[in-house]
């Protein structure tokens, strides 16, 4: 028994030497990334979520990509013309290579976006029902034509819906197209442990700036603790979603980089603006007023990310970035609760899913509001349950997150106070015809000075009538070692490592 | 009783009944016992370490986790009977019933339990709960559904071996439903490792309790059940190790105490071992 | 039980064995239907919209409403269980998952092999610690070491899984360094799992050790070996932990057999992405076909364990093999 423990402990021991010194053998040519989740599929257009367009922006490239002061810029498109409000033409670069030895082609452009557009890019229609038709002028020449003026058009184009296929790589691969991806993008696909990690290699043949290292291994370690252990033990170079928690101990760490940005999401509290007292906009605003947001965000967040001050996030084109914080005053909050005619005590109840700071920023609320006379009972729903629930129209408050995956001011705000989305993302059933008509007005006009104090006069509008209670923009916080250089967080939540190199 | 005798003479055991009874005096006198109310927040003392006015600590909203734990322990309790309690009506009275009449219904009523069997009981436990919503009381049902195989094999068991008896033909030569059989006959026969079962058995409802509150099975907050404690305070285990250590030593103190009277139990109830 | 039947059969040797191997397939189809059926019901009673979960908060309605047409969620409750068994059943097809749309085999085939490294080490470990504990217990009956080790065991059946985990991450990852905290691909990587889940099992094997070793120490046979003359260590190794054995690989199957369902709890805890991770993961965002996918194979691989621990069992017997020969 005992010389068995021996040596079984000296193999481990063996094995934990070997491994270390196989870490270190690779880690100049091997950038090792840890993110919360794995992606679902390298398919771009079958999901619309995170972990998956963070794949899927380094296999692939698009017309246009995402420039670093957030407005799109030409990427396979050489330049691009807008012709007028409804029709768009772009001339795509000569000699760009598919990883199956494929040039890419006009061809595969339209074929990009007739396969968007069908019912496999379920997920992400609502960034391509706009586009009527793609026409193929010659090999290099592409038009499209809108159904409406839709100007969102070029941001869209960035987003992972946009990264065009190769017509022939999609095809022949069929239904398992999602695991065997070819794209144009600096890195191609290698392989793919389900659930544990993706290996990407340099596209040796990429027709722009070439990655600085060969391979880049992207993990899932959804436990944050262990994402911070990792890249504290130098097993990782980066680590995506640094929480709360471990900010302190990666700061202070020497041997270790933080960085962080605002992302675009907006976690708010819902009023349901069809239910009574809600249907009251006196009494949106006294519940608003009986809150100290600004308290709440600090206690839960603890230093991450800030509490809004407008429901558009401020890395969005056309938010509004420079109101004033939000005010507690409980005693107005009183006042309008007695003007409106609310009997007290009110009974209320908050719908949160089962994420930990929304259930915190629950429990402080619910404090808040017994000052006031408002008692609301927390009730805490599975995801699934909650989006069921919230269909029902029966919730008064609720705790909710929207993110515009498209960072133009039309995807912050169309889905959530649309009086057509009520039901569907629009949970706080709020309808006002001025508003939609703005939103509508909106999203046709050009970028420029009278879009933007369109969308400026929105905001505010939807401020002055209080559906929503502002509770939280997050940030894009990343733990880097410190010989990691050229990495920048996007508020995107999905990040650009191709230009990542060791010092 | 005999039994009784039996059992004092193990150590553990007594050790083991002394902690449940401890455990239970904390459930019944939560509100005399511990110094704070569960919910009550304190931001201000958030994150202290123990001391001696917060015993175990604060957690993250500035609670005191001793009076947590201590009105955990009804929780724990609640869940742990309730839990067996359902498994072991439903399951006894169908193990009963498979026994006494054998056959068809033996068949139909062992191939279900099988089929329970064959699905890992906490992926049957989640889904279940995911099925049913989160709260406390789902909880218990959750947990309580899925350990119904393991009581109706011994009801069972013991029923078959009764099932041929004199006193059992006596009964029905004279007439007696059998309705009124099973229950006023064969089931008290049952009750040695029926009780053996149960009392391992709130120990595996607790934990898989603690389990699915550790995922996140909706406990309604502010509710101190100490799987949703150790939960809670997993994401702050590097910075406050006692968010974790007393919970987890308190499931693991109560498991202990039921396992070693359950062990003890079996011992004295075993014919095989008389000493 | 099968191993009930054992001695009976085995009196005609092999074509008696395949078919009662044969037997227990088939019978395994009424219980895969059922589990199926159970499966089935629970999610088609829970709620939440399998196409919203897939689709993204962000995707319109009618996207949704279409999704919902295309894999016939709105059709009644018989129509979807019958087309999903007949698939089953007669193509071999369980279906793709909602969310990566891979065939469900995939998905399941991709982490069956870390749930069964996990399982694996684990009862290795246990049976390494376990086996010989549990023997010298038995030898030494009522000592010291005997008591302190049956606390043992009873502590560590009493520890729950996550919190053991928790704890030798915080020692050993964190504070030591010795051993990453996630991750499932170096050696190194398996140990703080692999401990963690083996602590229950390690408590069970000692412990049935003990009290089989006790029964057959007791027994006549050991009696009479005794009688006969022979050395206490042939007595113990020969005979005694011959007939031990039987009742302790019934347990070890049938906690590996435990194990694959996924050790849910581990998985997650140390980011290993097995089964039970998965079948958390697809429960929670409405992966119908991946729930039933994996109980179903959770419920074969289960089946196929407990049959396997029969026939070992038969043929670990000495009254059985006796009786075969």
């Amino acid at each position: 028994m005992k010389r068995f423990t021996k040596l079984a402990l000296l193999a481990a021991v063996f094995a934990v030497f070997t491994g270390m010194c196989a870490g270190a053998a690779l880690a100049k040519d091997t950038l090792i990334v840890a993110n919360i989740y794995d992606a679902k599929t390298l398919d771009p257009i079958a999901t619309n979520e995170v972990a998956t367009s963070g794949m899927c922006l380094h296999v692939y490239d698009n017309l246009l990509s995402l420039g670093a002061d957030g407005a799109p810029v030409p990427q396979l498109a050489e330049k691009y013309e807008i012709i007028d409000n409804l029709t768009y033409k772009f001339n795509l670069r000569k000699g760009v290579k598919f990883h199956n030895g494929e040039e890419m082609k006009a061809a595969d452009v339209k074929y990009t976006f007739e396969r968007a557009k069908s019912p496999a890019g379920a997920s992400i229609r609502q960034y391509v029902d706009d586009i009527n038709t793609v026409e193929v002028i010659d090999d290099y020449t592409v038009v499209f034509k809108m159904k409406r003026p839709f100007t969102p058009f070029l941001m869209a184009l960035t987003h992972t819906c946009g990264s065009i296929l190769n017509k022939k790589a999609v095809e022949a691969a069929g239904d398992n197209y999602g695991m065997n991806p070819v794209g144009t993008g600096p890195f191609k696909f290698k392989s793919w442990a389900k659930g544990d990690r993706i290996t990407l290699e340099r596209n040796e043949e990429y027709w722009g700036k070439k990655p600085a290292f060969k391979t880049l291994v992207m993990r899932a370690i959804p436990e944050a603790t262990n994402r911070t252990i990792e890249l504290e033990s130098g097993a990782i170079d980066i680590a995506y979603q640094i929480t709360t928690n471990d900010l302190k101990r990666v700061q202070e760490n020497p041997k270790l980089a933080l960085m962080r940005v605002v992302d675009n999401s907006t976690t708010y509290m819902g009023l349901n603006c069809s239910k009574a007292p809600f249907d009251n906009p006196k009494v949106r605003k006294a519940v608003s007023l009986a809150l100290d947001t600004v308290g709440i965000q600090k206690a839960v967040w603890r230093g991450v990310g800030k509490a809004p001050v407008a429901p558009i996030a401020p890395n969005i084109l056309y938010a509004i970035k420079d109101a004033k914080p939000h005010v507690q005053d409980v005693e107005a909050a009183k006042k309008l609760l007695a003007e409106a005619g609310v009997k007290l005590p009110l009974n209320v109840q908050i719908w949160t899913n089962e994420r930990k700071e929304r259930i915190d920023m629950a429990t402080i609320i619910q404090s808040q509001l017994e000052e006031v006379g408002i008692k609301a009972e927390i009730k805490v729903l599975e995801w699934g349950a909650y989006l069921d629930g919230l269909k029902q129209k029966t919730h008064d408050m609720f705790i909710l997150g929207w993110v515009a995956s498209v960072p133009d001011p039309e995807f912050a705000v169309s889905g959530v106070f649309h009086s057509s989305m009520v039901g569907s993302t629009n949970f706080s059933y709020f309808v006002n015809p001025d508003v939609d008509k703005m939103m509508e007005q909106g999203k046709a006009l050009p970028n420029g000075p009278e879009r933007e104090k369109l969308y400026k006069d929105l905001q505010e509008k939807i401020d002055s009538l209080t559906p929503w209670v502002y509770l939280h923009n997050d940030e894009q916080i990343c733990g880097t070692q410190k010989n990691i250089k050229g990495f920048q967080p996007s508020p995107r939540g999905y990040h650009v490592l191709t230009n990542v190199s060791f010092e | 009783m005999e039994v009784w005798h039996r059992m004092k003479r193990s150590p553990m055991a007594v050790i083991g009944l002394v902690l449940i009874i401890v455990l239970f005096v904390m459930a019944l006198f939560a509100n005399v016992i511990a110094p704070f109310t569960y919910s009550k927040q304190n931001l201000v003392h958030a994150f202290e370490s123990p001391s001696s006015k917060y015993i175990f600590g604060t957690d993250e909203f500035g609670r005191d986790i001793f009076s947590r734990i201590v009105y955990g322990a009804r929780i724990s309790l609640q869940v742990g009977f309730i839990a067996v309690g359902i498994s072991m009506f439903i399951g006894g009275f169908l193990g009963a019933l498979a026994g006494y009449y054998g056959g068809k219904i033996d068949n139909v009523i062992m191939r279900i339990m099988d089929v329970l069997l064959s699905i890992p009981s906490i992926l049957l436990a989640i889904a279940i709960a995911a099925s049913l919503g989160p709260g406390l009381f789902n909880l218990m049902i959750a947990v309580g559904i899925s350990a119904i195989p393991n009581y109706a094999r011994i009801v069972r068991g013991s029923v078959l071996s009764i099932r041929g008896q004199e006193f059992v033909e006596a009964a029905k030569a004279v007439g007696s439903s059998d309705l009124r059989i099973i229950f006023k006959h064969i089931i008290p026969n049952c009750t040695a490792p029926i009780i053996v079962q149960a009392t391992l058995g709130v120990a595996t409802a607790i934990l898989t309790a603690a389990g699915l509150s550790f995922i996140g099975l909706g406990i309604q907050p502010p509710i101190p059940e100490w799987g949703a404690m150790l939960s809670s305070g997993r994401s702050y285990i590097r910075d406050y190790p006692y968010m974790t250590l007393f919970p987890g030593l308190a499931i693991m103190i109560t498991i202990l105490a039921l396992n070693f009277v359950g062990d003890g139990l079996r011992d004295a109830l075993d014919p095989k071992l008389k000493r | 039980m099968g191993f009930f039947c054992a001695p009976a059969f085995f009196e005609e040797g092999w074509k008696r064995m395949l078919k009662y191997i044969f037997r227990r397939i088939l019978s395994l189809i009424p219980v895969l239907i059922g589990v199926t059926f159970i499966v089935f019901s629970l999610l088609y009673l829970t709620p939440g919209d399998p196409a919203r979960m897939v689709l993204g908060d962000q995707a319109t309605e009618e996207a949704v409403t279409d999704f919902r047409i295309k894999e016939g969620l709105d059709d009644p409750f018989i129509v979807q269980f019958a087309r999903y068994v007949y698939k089953a059943a007669f193509k071999g097809d369980i279906g793709r998952s909602y969310v990566t749309k891979r065939p469900v085999s995939d998905e399941i085939l991709s982490a069956f092999p870390s749930t069964i490294k996990l399982a694996a080490f684990s009862v290795i470990i246990a049976i390494c610690l376990g086996i010989p504990f549990g023997i010298i217990s038995a030898i030494k009956q009522y000592s010291l070491f005997d008591s302190i080790t049956m606390f043992f065991a009873l502590v560590g059946l009493s520890m729950p899984v996550f919190w053991l985990g928790l704890l030798l991450i915080l020692l050993f990852s964190v504070r030591l360094g010795w051993f990453p905290s996630s991750g499932f691909d170096t050696f190194s990587a398996m140990v703080l799992p692999s401990v963690a889940l083996s602590a229950q099992v390690i408590a069970i094997v000692t412990r049935m050790t003990r009290s089989s070793m006790l029964e057959v120490i007791r027994s006549d046979y050991i009696r009479t070996a005794r009688a006969k003359g022979q050395t206490e260590g042939k007595v113990i190794w020969r005979h005694a932990l011959g007939n031990a054995l039987i009742p302790i690989v019934t347990i070890v199957g049938l906690q590996f057999g435990h194990l694959l369902g996924g050790a849910i709890l581990t998985e997650s805890i140390f980011s290993i992405p097995g089964v039970g991770r998965l079948m958390v993961e697809a429960i929670k965002m409405r992966d119908y076909p991946l729930v039933q996918g994996g109980v179903l194979y959770v419920a074969v691989a289960f089946s196929v364990v407990n049959l396997l621990v029969d026939l070992l069992y038969a043929f670990v017997d000495p009254r059985i093999k006796a009786q075969y020969r």
